[in-house]
């Protein structure tokens, strides 16, 4: 047995290249998962204690009052404080704004504390210098003395860039630090990450630190850096278990690319393994060999995805390391454990894909191989049962999906909508050939006689094209569900902004604005439309003085997207960031207009800039003579959200007053939606490269099973070039067919989705069909099909129809 | 055939449909070199019958898959319904063979996914020419002949294997081509299907007109044709005329 199991290796071995490749890549991207998670995570904690290097004791996640009452009380005696904390800030160079959103953090005041690596020049010394990462100094081409204007309006900031430093550890990475004299300005809305304290060893700290706030509960810096390691860890462990349900998704592909492919070989086989009954071999020697024979083709999947796998992502890692330091990626080390899990995984793969066509290629009787060959016609009955599971498992997850949609339930709509996947997947054998009949006359209508016979090509084996069909089937369900629920996200989360940013840009000015300012800013280049706001500055409670400004202005219909809160008629709107010290909502507290007072009730709310928010009625109560304090605008529809800032700051800026930019806002949530969709579609990519690599595969199979009859065609007058768009045909049918299938149920999983998910959290939202990425992946999975076709279609067309008539 | 109007060299007696002349085909090369046909000179006058015999081994399917450009001679030249093959691309040979040869062979002569009638289309239909009237006619007319009315909607596993040969030679005979090669046609089929299907191809001479050439190595066969030309070894052995 061992020779005839040897002899057939030999002979098969090519056959099996496509199976061997989808296990390949499936095993090959864990490899590549575990080496890039274990550079991201020795990234992300590689000096991770640096920042806390001197300090006694650690506060972990101080409000941002507390904070900056304990850095003003540590230079007191012996003791210091400094924290790791960003505030993000708009940054400008010569009235252009280089980034509408950077992280400005901390540069300790004591030299000992000062954890950042120096690079070029020196640490700030006085208020007004600041040090500039190296890794942003690069991207937004900063150099020493460069002069930065920090943050808009009256708190806004101008320093000198005095140094260029790098951060030992990326958790404490910041793009500008700022001595906490400049940073302070901005105390309202710094999130602090942590704060460390040194002076007199870890008792003495805690009893300072607990002076000043008597119920913090500070932490050893070894407890508090074993807590922190343990939070990235994690992070980065629910990152790797998301990316590898995506190489799982890759490996059920696989499973059936690999499957098709043994019940393809063992069909065209069959004689041959009936030739060996007849010979006297047992069903159990047969089985034992073809058994050996997925053994050692998993074994060799295994080897060649795990080196694969190791060099790729090796690979991947030194050359982001390379070539995007800013990515800050660590040192790849991937586990021995990795590595056997991937080969495990490939063999298992392997076993479990071979086990129903093993199984089948046994049952066959001697006496098969004495009959007439009839392989050409094998169309495999489909089975009652099989169809009756089909209808079952369909009923029952459509009942799941109407469940989700009724009870907003994820668990019910991820075990519906797989359901629904299987149950389709098993009227598979019905279905796919009815979609391929259906566009026969189409298909002959464009390609004449070779359509046709491509069409029939197509649809004579209907178990193997619905098996083919499948593969690609889940990655196009999954890709297309994710297209059209994040475009349904997208306009469900833009409604929303249209509430939460209803203003593009305000400016907003602590005295009256000059006349000339509204012109000025409506002329802008991108400005749409500009309206003028009244009102006055106002004291309230015990907050600095601030402009109050109406609800609604005259003509602010032209610059608002959605409507503005509407306060009460004794209530005014504080910006959040103002409140939580000391004022809190609910609070009635005095606002002050020069000598008028009223007692008003204090809600919370955003995006009209720095001001507070009071009815028109109550603002006329409390300063008749309102003068313009504000302007709304309105973006044209193509305005860079970032050029827009600088024109309107280079106005704003000489007048003291500040911007809000609500479009850079909105735009960086786009950015997030548009990075995610890219991220996902991307992972789901590799499992329809595994299912284009099952489409060739099966057409090459089959074109080795077909060789007599394209010799016949060739005989009775196809030329080459019909014969390779016959079979160029067939796989642009399956690839299609499998698309088109794949966009109508994603679609209609992104429908219940949004209908259990999104509309609960988001009201109105609906579904939103994005129809010119749907159309590219109907284009792409064609091409996609055209390319898988290529290399069988080539061995098709060249064989001779002579040497093709005397094939057996 | 009276329906080809291709320029025919002047004949001393009758017009020819196909010939060849020193005709050598080789396989391989040096230790496995095979030379199927050794020099080949060979005539096949129009409107007969003609048989082509010899042991197994001897070049008979060679000699076949030349005549009709199938396969592309070592040497010598063909001439089929005027028209010398050699120096034809595929693309032309493949229209050529499309428009001017039939062919039935031993097994597998159709295509399994189409109907008998389909099959019996196929040829024309990849010519372009399914829409002719004409042709719509003789289909009538062949498929009445062949018996085969009843089973024009069958595939051909639904067909015992004389009614799939009596399919491919409607198919054959359907674009009146000048000439239709048979390698073999009733290998497959028992006795009385045989007679059956040979008496077929001879009455395609006699009513039709047509040119056929049939490879056989059954006696029995070769009784049916016009003349008998027998192979040995890649050479014309003995050329005979059967009794007419
Ligand atoms: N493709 C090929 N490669 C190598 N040798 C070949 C090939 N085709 C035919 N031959 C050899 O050429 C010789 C003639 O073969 P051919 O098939 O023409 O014989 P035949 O007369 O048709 O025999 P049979 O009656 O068995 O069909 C044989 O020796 C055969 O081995
Ligand atoms: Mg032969």
């Amino acid at each position: 047995m061992r020779t005839v199991i040897l002899a057939s290796l030999r002979t098969h071995t090519r056959r099996y290249g496509a199976a061997l490749l989808a296990i390949v890549v499936g095993s090959a991207f864990i490899v590549v998962t575990a080496a890039l998670s274990s550079a991201v995570r020795d990234g992300l904690t590689a000096g991770i204690g640096e920042p806390y290097a001197g300090a006694d004791a650690v506060l972990d996640r101080p409000s941002s009052g507390d904070a900056a009452r304990l850095l003003a009380a540590a230079p007191g005696d012996d003791a210091d404080a400094w924290l790791v904390g960003w505030t993000m800030q708009q940054v400008a160079r010569e009235g252009k704004v280089i980034d509408s959103s950077t992280d400005i953090a901390q540069v300790p005041d004591r030299p000992a504390h000062r954890w950042q690596d120096l690079l070029d020049g020196r640490f700030p010394g006085a208020p007004g210098e600041a040090l500039v990462d190296t890794n942003a100094a690069k991207a937004k081409q900063l150099a020493l003395g460069d002069r930065l204007r920090i943050g808009t309006g009256s708190s806004a900031l101008e320093v000198t860039v005095v140094g260029i430093a790098d951060s030992p550890s990326n958790h404490a990475v910041a793009s500008v630090y700022l001595l906490w004299s400049d940073l302070s300005r901005w105390a309202d809305s710094l999130y602090v990450g942590s704060l460390a304290w040194s002076g007199g060893g870890y008792d003495a700290a805690r009893s300072a630190i607990r002076t000043v706030v008597p119920d913090a509960e500070p932490t050893t810096v070894p407890a508090f850096l074993q807590e922190l390691q343990r939070e990235v860890n994690n992070g980065v462990d629910i990152i790797q278990v998301v990316v590898l349900l995506f190489g799982a998704i890759a490996l059920v592909v696989a499973v059936l690319v690999i499957n098709n492919t043994f019940t393809i070989l063992f069909a065209q086989r069959s004689r041959d393994f009936a030739l060996l009954r007849c010979v006297g071999a047992t069903r159990s020697q047969v089985l034992r060999s073809v058994r050996l024979e997925s053994v050692a083709l998993g074994v060799l999947a295994a080897i060649i995805g795990v080196l694969s796998g190791l060099g790729a992502g090796y690979g991947l890692v030194a050359l982001v390391r390379a070539q995007w330091p800013g990515a800050r990626l660590g040192h790849a080390d991937v586990a021995p454990a990795w590595l056997a899990g991937s080969a495990a995984v490939a063999v298992g793969v392997t076993l479990v894909a071979a086990w129903l066509p093993t199984r089948r290629a046994v049952r066959i009787s001697p006496l098969a191989a004495l009959r007439p060959d009839d392989s050409t016609q094998a169309r495999t009955r489909t089975g009652r049962i099989r169809i009756a599971f089909g209808a079952v498992m369909l009923v029952a997850g459509v009942l799941g999906l109407v469940a989700a949609v009724a009870t907003a339930n994820v668990g019910a709509l991820a075990v519906g909508g797989a359901t629904v996947f299987l149950g389709v997947l098993l009227f598979g054998p019905i279905l796919v050939p009815a979609l391929i009949r259906a566009t026969g006359p189409l298909t002959r209508r464009l390609l004449g006689p070779a359509g046709r016979l491509a069409a029939g090509n197509a649809v004579r084996n209907p178990r193997r094209t619905a098996a083919t069909v499948a593969s690609l089937l889940i990655g196009v369900t999954l890709t297309t569900a994710v297209l059209t629920g994040m475009a349904s996200s997208r306009s469900a989360v833009s409604a929303e902004m249209d509430e939460q940013y209803s203003i593009d840009l305000t400016v907003t000015a602590q005295g009256p604005l000059p006349a000339d300012a509204v012109d000025r800013l409506a002329a802008v280049d991108g400005v749409a439309a500009a309206v003028p706001v009244p009102g006055a500055v106002a004291t309230i409670d015990d907050l600095a003085p601030l402009p109050l400004l109406p609800a609604s202005a005259d003509g602010d219909a032209t610059v608002l997207h959605g409507a503005l809160p509407t306060p009460g008629p004794r209530q005014v709107l504080v910006p959040w960031d103002l409140l939580g010290d000391g004022l809190e909502v609910g609070d009635v507290v005095p606002v002050t207009v020069g000598d008028r007072t009223r007692e008003l009730r204090v809600a919370g709310g955003e995006g009209w800039g720095e001001a507070a928010l009071v009815r028109r009625t109550t603002l006329d109560a409390l300063a008749p003579a309102a003068a313009v304090h504000a302007v709304w605008l309105r973006a044209a529809g193509d305005a860079d959200p970032e050029d827009l800032a600088g024109s309107v700051e280079a106005i704003a800026a000489p007048v003291d007053a500040g911007v809000e930019n609500g479009l850079a806002k909105r735009s960086y949530v786009d950015l997030q939606l548009d990075v995610l969709t890219g991220g996902v579609v991307g992972l789901l990519a590799i499992a329809v490269l595994i299912a284009l690599v099952g489409i060739g595969n099966t057409l090459g199979l089959s074109v080795l099973e077909r060789g007599r009859e394209h010799a016949l065609l060739r005989a009775l007058g196809l030329t080459r070039r019909q014969v390779r768009r016959m079979l160029a045909t067939e796989a642009v049918l399956l690839s299609l067919v499998a698309t088109v299938l794949g966009t109508a149920l994603g679609v209609v999983f992104a429908w219940t989705a949004v209908r259990a998910l999104v509309q609960p959290a988001i009201d109105g939202a609906g579904l939103v069909l994005p129809w010119g990425q749907l159309g590219l992946v109907v284009t792409i999975a064609a091409l996609a099909g055209l390319v898988a076709a290529v290399v069988p279609s080539r061995r098709a067309s060249r064989i001779a129809p002579a040497a093709g008539l005397s094939l057996d | 055939m009276t329906s080809l109007t291709s320029p025919q060299p002047p004949a001393p007696t009758v017009a020819l449909a196909a010939s060849a002349r020193g005709l050598m085909k080789s396989f391989g090369r040096d230790d496995t070199l095979v030379h199927a046909l050794r020099g080949v000179d060979l005539d096949l006058p129009a409107g007969r019958f003609t048989a082509i015999m010899g042991p197994s081994g001897s070049g008979k399917s060679t000699l076949m898959h030349c005549l009709a450009g199938l396969d592309q001679p070592t040497a010598g030249g063909v001439t089929v319904a005027g028209q010398a093959l050699e120096g034809m691309d595929d693309d032309t040979l493949t229209r050529f063979r499309r428009d001017h040869v039939g062919f039935v062979f031993q097994a597998f002569n159709l295509l399994p996914m189409l109907s008998a009638a389909q099959n019996i289309w196929l040829p024309t239909e990849l010519a372009g020419r399914d829409r002719e009237r004409s042709l719509r006619e003789r289909f009538d007319g062949i498929v009445e002949t062949l018996g085969l009315t009843e089973r024009l909607t069958h595939r051909p596993a639904e067909l015992s294997g004389g009614q799939q040969q009596r399919v491919a030679i409607a198919r054959a005979l359907l674009s009146a081509p000048a000439i239709v090669f048979a390698d073999e046609p009733t290998g497959n089929l028992d006795s009385s299907s045989s007679a059956e299907v040979l008496s077929l191809l001879r009455q395609s001479v006699r009513e039709l007109g047509q040119t056929v050439v049939m490879v056989t190595h059954e006696t029995e066969a070769a009784t049916y044709a016009d003349d008998v030309i027998v192979l040995a070894d890649g050479r014309i052995t003995e050329r005979r005329q059967a009794a007419a």
